[in-house]
């Protein structure tokens, strides 16, 4: 059984486990473009912790770099699609001025994937992520995700940003509810 | 006016504000007019400032945060106009140096209309005008509901005299003991 099978988006699963995993670690607000494979992680987010919704993702990164200078402790959620609009703000601002900020990117265009236009983001989201020196972890695992939220969290606590990379297997559709 | 000008009329008006000074002109003519004081530089991220200012501001209010930022910067950026709206930071002011150019790549000049006061006036939530004096500025800066955004047009020239290239973790440090410092 697949384990989009088991963990359905509707119960509260790994995507609170996430949540927490975050909170646990000193994650103290999130910022995101709302898209449905997040809104549950979101929406746990939400019940303990200010979250922000903004318009497209490069904003998302500024605004959480800005609250990281504040002394704030804020994460951002994104589809894979979204990371190519964030580039500018991870490249020039987040990592030339040591801002960490945990990444949760849930994944489009892998293996399964039946909307091509999410195929090349998809591909490229971990060589990229490389490329600007972000540590990228990779989770299938519903087990996995609570410790390597606080994982890529306590990094960021340290000043370095990581991403953890949210796959298909976990999500609870991987052809419908896409934002773009 | 000129932007010295401009920024030293905001400094002398709103000194306890904490600045964010968007990427090329702006950072270097801030830079100039503070003698370096301890404000956040932009290297780059063109776009970026004004989001960064809304989450800085969400963080020390009531404290007042400012975004100066150019016209070309606004522009790639303008959804953040909207974003602002939406926070509705009462801490939050962006000025926008209007010189209809894009004066640190060459001075090549802005197609588009800016319209940002019109724009921001638009928008619920978020009030917006434009001034062409200092005298006009101060009293912006006096009487425009927050958020809100000042459209600065600039008809003077400047010579850059500060480097628009800044080392960020000496940026950061200075500005996050800015923050510390309290307003």
């Amino acid at each position: 059984m697949a384990s989009a099978d088991r963990i359905s988006a509707d119960q509260p699963g790994w995507e609170s486990a996430l949540a927490d995993g975050l909170l646990s670690a000193g994650c103290d607000a999130a910022v995101l473009v709302p898209d449905k494979r997040l809104e549950p992680i979101a929406s746990r987010l939400r019940s303990r912790v200010a979250v922000r919704t903004l318009l497209q993702e490069e904003e998302c990164v500024a605004h959480a770099g800005g609250q990281v200078l504040a002394g704030g402790r804020p994460a951002v959620l994104m589809q894979c699609s979204g990371l190519g609009n964030a580039l500018n703000a991870l490249a020039s601002f987040v990592i030339p001025y040591g801002l960490g900020i945990p990444l949760v990117i849930s994944m489009r265009g892998t293996l399964g994937e039946r909307n091509p236009a999410q195929v090349p983001m998809g591909r490229a989201t971990a060589t990229v992520l490389g490329a600007l020196g972000i540590q990228a972890f990779a989770v299938d695992d519903p087990g996995q995700v609570q410790a390597t939220a606080a994982g890529i969290t306590d990094m960021a606590g340290a000043g370095v940003t990581a991403a953890m990379l949210l796959g298909q297997e976990l999500l609870p559709s991987a052809t419908t509810g896409a934002r773009r | 006016m000129n932007i010295f000008q401009a920024l030293e009329t905001l400094l002398e008006r709103r000194p306890d504000a904490l600045y964010v000074a968007a990427l090329g002109t702006v950072t270097s003519a801030l830079r100039t007019v503070s003698s370096d004081g301890p404000h956040l530089y932009f290297g780059g991220a063109m776009g970026s400032a004004a989001p960064a200012a809304l989450g800085i501001a969400e963080r020390v209010a009531p404290r007042l945060v400012i975004a100066a930022v150019g016209d070309g910067e606004l522009l790639m950026g303008a959804r953040t106009l909207w974003s602002i709206a939406g926070a509705k930071p009462s801490n939050l002011l962006v000025v926008v140096m209007a010189d209809g150019k894009y004066s640190m790549t060459g001075g090549q000049r802005i197609e588009t209309p800016l319209a940002a006061a019109e724009a921001a006036s638009a928008i619920p939530g978020i009030s917006g005008c434009r001034v062409e004096s200092t005298e006009s500025l101060s009293e912006a800066l006096d009487e425009l509901p927050l958020p809100g955004v000042i459209e600065t047009v600039l008809s003077d020239g400047i010579e850059l005299l500060a480097s628009p290239f800044v080392e960020p973790h000496r940026v950061r440090f200075a500005f996050e003991a800015e923050i510390e410092r309290g307003g």
